[in-house]
């Protein structure tokens, strides 16, 4: 039996960055889930309750790690399964050059309604 | 010291049959995975309606989802995807550290039965007001 087993190869930086995301997101993702469904109904959300959540700046720095670390912890999940599933060659850096854009452009539109959504500016 | 482990062709899908609880949780991390990062994109798009220059849009945008049926059951289910990606997620993390690998269908089977309690248990909260 083994005594230690590890679904990717090791060593390499987006295994670490895989695992301390997750590690993040165990915790930000029940406290997002706690706080808009249950201590805030989704159905009584509105922009001016989000606004004051989004204008505390602790608020804001959490949900904006949060967007950073779960589009990182998705994409790089999506990009390992297609690995595992034996991409390969020009396919694999075809993939992985579109999934990098697809993750900054969630970023960047992901930072945009964050903004739009505070009043800290 | 390192040892082996012979998990077998990862990629052979048929496998399944053989009702192995790793197979299963492997299955099931890469379905509920798929899903979550299938809604953030979804999610994102949502909430652009907050970019707009009248804020009315977007509270009503939410309200009107909200007041669908379906996207309160599809809220429940979201919720099952996650709880059990977070639980399962934790028991990858702890079997990378070399912890539990043993007891490593034990702990699927706990993931499940509490993702299912957890899920249960929050039904009538995502279906008040409807």
């Amino acid at each position: 039996m083994a005594t230690h087993y590890s679904s990717f190869e090791r060593g390499g930086i987006t295994w670490l960055l895989q695992r301390l995301t997750a590690v993040f997101l165990v915790g930000v993702l029940a406290f997002h889930f706690m706080l808009l469904h249950f201590v805030n109904h989704a159905a009584d959300i509105t922009f001016a309750g989000t606004q004051a959540r989004m204008s505390q700046v602790g608020y804001f720095a959490t949900m904006w790690l949060f967007l950073v670390t779960a589009t990182f912890h998705g994409v790089n999940g999506v990009y390992n399964a297609l690995v595992n599933q034996g991409l390969d060659g020009t396919a694999k850096r075809a993939v992985g050059a579109v999934l990098t854009l697809a993750s900054i452009a969630l970023i960047v539109q992901g930072t945009r309604v964050a903004l739009a959504m505070t009043d800290l500016l | 010291m390192s040892q082996t482990y012979d998990r077998g062709t990862v990629e052979d899908f048929g496998r399944w049959r053989e009702f192995k609880a790793g197979m299963w949780a492997w299955l099931f991390h890469k379905f509920t995975g798929w899903v979550l990062v299938g809604y953030l994109f979804t999610h994102i798009a949502v909430l652009s309606t907050a970019t707009a220059s009248d804020p009315t849009v977007y509270t009503q945008t939410l309200s009107g989802l909200e007041e669908l049926l379906i996207v309160r059951v599809l809220e429940v289910g979201l919720l099952a995807v996650a709880v059990f990606h977070i639980l399962n997620g934790v028991r990858l993390l702890l079997v990378d550290l070399g912890l539990g690998l043993e007891n490593q269908d034990k702990s699927f089977y706990a993931s499940l039965v509490v993702t299912g309690a957890i899920t249960v248990a929050s039904v009538p909260t995502f279906l008040a007001g409807v």
